[in-house]
Formats: structure tokens, sequence, C-alpha cells
């Protein structure tokens, strides 16, 4: 099993660096074409808005299960879990019918009057922002949820026991305490962004192109593979990269 | 860094018991703030999920919300299409093929992490659990090229190997949460009964942990059941039902999505809850794991 997923990763890393005798050619070469580096600029850009998105949704909702008493704690849980497990096409695909030029959000603001026409949400950067959080929304509030709960209430009581404000305890004690598990969430969707595809493709209708999308059209339609196998090399050296930075991170916040 | 201490907005004095005390980090008027965001979060996480089903009852062609009349039209138009149907069959078997596969290779890889201590031993389990991480582009893209030489594009077998390396890493996490909870003991004393390997797995571990293999399975089988982009590189010209669902949304909009949108949901959300009552700590291993 080890073999069937390092073997091809392995030769794929080969193919990045052959042409068919070993280079650096391939990598030079994305970066003197622009259209890639527009494509980067353009990924990182929807990654960084995804997390900053995540951060105000899922921070309050985090904090929010935290107070909760243990029955509405579930429930509420099983909400946040439950879109999880249904398929990515499908929750995609629903944000069509819901930002759609005739969709839900359309139509309703048309109707209050605040606008003359439909706006193009979807098949815009808006549109796949609006999608990436929505995927990405539970994988930050889970482990941030998880890193609250071990944060120790005694020390709050104490805080509070020497006079400290309420909203003294929350910015100087709370909040500083849950930032490694923040850090942590926010690096781990910034880096599940990058390898989005399904996403904007849908809701992008080809005018957003991210990495993972440029990669399909150079196996797919030019075909390039030795380029596409150089950008998944690149692709999969940042994300392990991250990830390695966001465990290390996570594990300063529980020493 | 000095704040300026801010009045304390009414907001009752300690004197309540540690109990209730979780909700005191904040004042009343961030609290609203707090509660009002996180209602918003989960209205956001749920509204798609909410509006797909009764646009599958939609009688119009348009998506169009609410629908103006119901029909199951969208289901005939499932149901009577030789397409959809034979996508439907390739969904199925690759989903049971790989799964089997997974949960055999996933529960043999997380006895052995678990139960041996070996040299290398955490790249190992770092190498196990790394397909969660790295986009399932990277994975396809490694594929295509690997298949295209091997000959393999296109067909079940190479689909049916991809999808177990998909579903696999999340057999190894929620087994070895499983055995890890297993008491050792119990294998020694078998052991030292005169009990072999081979029957101390298949007699005593796997009867013992069947919800948390039964969970696991189901969990493989719904990873490889949804997955898109492995099947979209990999599968050639042969269809699964989320391959047609990715192919047709990018022609056109097509009502007949929703209706399997909806048995889709249905149906994991029976998985779910099924897994959710068998294992507990499975579930819990799952939900912890950021992946």
């Amino acid at each position: 099993m080890l073999l069937a997923f390092n073997l091809p990763i392995l030769l794929m890393l080969a193919w990045s660096f052959t042409n068919p005798t070993p280079t650096l050619s391939h990598y030079a070469y994305l970066f003197e074409v622009p259209i890639y580096l527009r494509v980067l600029a353009n990924t990182l850009r929807i990654a960084a808005i995804t997390v900053v998105c995540c951060m105000a949704l899922g921070y309050p909702l985090a904090y929010w299960l935290r107070s909760m008493t243990p029955r509405r704690r579930l429930l509420v849980l099983t909400l946040v879990v439950l879109p999880f497990w249904i398929s990515i096409l499908i929750r995609t695909y629903a944000w069509i019918v819901i930002l759609g030029n005739n969709g839900l959000v359309n139509r309703a603001l048309v109707d209050l009057g605040l606008l003359g026409q439909p706006v193009e949400i979807l098949y815009s950067e808006l549109g796949v922002i609006i999608g990436t959080v929505n995927v990405l929304l539970p994988f930050f509030v889970l482990p941030l949820y998880a890193a609250m709960t071990q944060i120790d209430e005694r020390l709050m009581q104490a805080a509070r026991s020497l006079g400290a404000t309420q909203r003294t305890i929350f910015w100087r004690i709370f909040l500083p305490l849950s930032l490694p598990a923040v850090a942590a969430g926010a690096i781990l969707v910034f880096i599940l962004t990058l390898g989005f595809y399904i996403t904007p493709a849908v809701l992008g209708g080809g005018r957003v192109p991210m990495i993972a999308n440029a990669i399909a059209l150079l196996i797919n339609e030019l075909p390039r593979w030795e380029l596409a196998a150089t950008i998944s090399t690149l692709l999969m050296l940042a994300v392990i990269g991250f990830y390695f930075v966001a465990r290390w991170v996570r594990s300063r916040g529980t020493a | 860094m000095a704040q300026p201490e801010a009045p304390d907005r009414g907001i009752p004095l300690p004197a309540s018991p540690a109990g209730s005390a979780l909700d005191r980090g904040l004042g009343r008027a961030e609290r609203s703030l707090v509660v009002g965001l996180a209602v918003l979060a989960v209205i956001f996480l749920m509204l798609p999920v909410i509006i797909v089903i009764p646009m599958s009852f939609s009688g119009a062609q348009l998506l169009t919300f609410p629908p103006p009349s119901l029909s199951l039209r969208w289901y005939d138009s499932f149901f009577g299409d030789p397409a959809w149907l034979s996508a439907l069959l390739n969904s199925v078997v690759v989903a049971l093929a790989s799964s089997v596969l997974a949960l055999i290779l996933g529960t043999l890889a997380a006895y052995g992490l678990v139960r041996f201590r070996f040299f290398g031993r955490a790249v190992l389990e770092a190498n196990y659990v790394a397909p969660l991480i790295i986009p399932p582009i990277i994975a396809a893209v490694a594929l295509y090229i690997v298949f295209a030489q091997a000959g393999l594009l296109g067909s079940y077998e190479g689909l049916i190997i991809a999808h177990t390396l998909h579903s696999a890493p999340y057999i190894v996490l929620v087994m070895t949460v499983a055995i890890a909870a297993f008491d050792v003991r119990i294998e020694q004393v078998a052991r030292s009964l005169g009990a072999s390997q081979r029957v101390i797995l298949l007699r005593i571990l796997l009867p013992n942990l069947a919800p948390s293999v039964v969970a696991s399975w189901m969990l493989a089988f719904i990873v490889s059941f949804d997955e898109v982009i492995l099947t979209l590189f990999l599968f050639g010209n042969r269809e699964t039902i989320p391959k047609r669902m990715f192919t047709r949304l990018e022609l056109q909009i097509d009502p007949t999505i929703t209706a399997i949108a909806t048995m889709l949901i249905v149906f994991s959300v029976a998985a779910l809850a099924v897994v959710y009552l068998l294992t507990r700590r499975g579930g819990r291993a799952l939900l912890g794991q950021a992946h």
C-alpha cells in the first residue's frame, strides 16, 4: 500500500526534473511564464481570504460550542459535522441554486429593492470563496473547539477572583491561550484551499483558475505532463511544509 | 500593553457556581455578537443541504427556490436514464471493492502501528496518513502518469487501486484508535495459551472490534463513493455518479442532480448515524483529526 502511494509520487518527482535528461528547465519555465504566477497569486489570495472568513465565523462558533450544555452541544456538533460527510460536489452544487442569477440571494436582494438587477455572485471569485469557506469551516471549528475545551477553567476563575473584568479575562487569558489552535487551524485551511479543484471549477465557471485547475488543464487538454508534475511537486512540498508548521504550532499550544 | 478598564456592564459578579462559569468569558453585548456569528456559521454550513432537498421535488426546469410546483420528475429522469444507472453501478462496484481492500490493508497497518515498536514507526504512520493531507489532485497526477505507462487508465483495476489508497488512511485512523483501546493483555493470554498470531487477529481482535471495523468500512465506502478528482483523471470514458454529476455541472444546469444529491444526503446521514452509534470513540478520533 505504501509502495502504491509513494512510488507514483516519486515517479512524478522524477518527471518534474527530467526532460528526459535531468534538468531544472521545467521549474525555470514556470517562473518565466506570467500566467502560472498569476494563477499562483490568485490561489494564494483566495486561500488567505478563506482563512480570514473561517476565523471570523469559526472562532465564535467554537467559543459558543464550549459554553453550551452537553445536549445542545451534541446537536450543534452534529450539525457542524454533518456537511463533512456530504459530498463536496453536492454542497458546491447547492450554492449554484443559492447564488445564481435567479437564485435565492439575488432574488431576495432584488425583491427587497436593494438591487435593480441581479449581481454576478456565481462564476466569480466571491462565489468560489463562499464555496471554499463552506467546505473548510468544519476543518477549522472542530480542532479549535477541541483545543478550547483543554483550556483550564480555573485560570479564568482565578483571574475573576483577582478582580479582572470579563473583557480583560477574554482578551488577556482566553484568547492568547486559544491562539496556537487558531494558527494551526488557519494553516490547515490555507493548505487545504491550495489544493481545491472542484469548487473553483464549478463555482468559478472557469473564470477563477486555481493551481489544481491549471494542473488538470496541463494533463487533460494541453498535454504537458512534465509541467503538471512540476507544479504538483511544488504544491506538495508547500503542503507538507505548512502541515509540519501547523503541527509544530499546535504541539506548542498543548504543551 | 495596558488596556483601559472598561466598566462592567451589568454582568452578575462571580458569586455564581463554577458550572456556569464557562459562560463568563465575555460581557453581554459581546456574547450576543458571538452567538449571532456562531448561529450564522451553523446556518451557513447547513444551507446547501437544506436547499437541495426541496429543490429535488421541484416541477420546474429552472432552479428557482422555493420550487413553483412539486413533482418527482427528476427522480424519474435519474432512474430512467441508462447513463446514470451505469454510473451508479460503477460507483457501487468501485466503492465496494476499494473499501474492502482498504479495510484489510488499513486494519493490518493499524495493528502493526499500534502493537509493534520498530524503527521508523512514526515516519511510517505519517506516511499512512499523508494521503489525507496531500491534495487529491497531486495523487491524481502521479497516478495518471504511472497508469498511463502501465495501461491502467480507464480500467476498473486502476480506479479501485486509486480509491483504496484514498480511503485506507481513514481506516488506519479509526482502527489505530480502536486497537489501542483494546486490552493488549487479552492478546497476551491467548498467545500464552498457544494461539497463533493469525488466530489472535481473526478470532479475538476482529470480533471484539466489530463495531469499529464496520464503521471504518462504511466511512471508506462513502469516501470512495463521493470521490471525484481521482475518478475524473483515471477512469477514462467510464463514469461514476460523482464524475457524471461533475461533468454535467460544467456543461449545464440539470435538476436531476438535485434528486441524486438528495438521495446521497439521505444515504450519508443514515451511514453517519450508524457510524455514530457503532463507535463513539472511532468517530471522535475522526473529528479530532483535522482532515
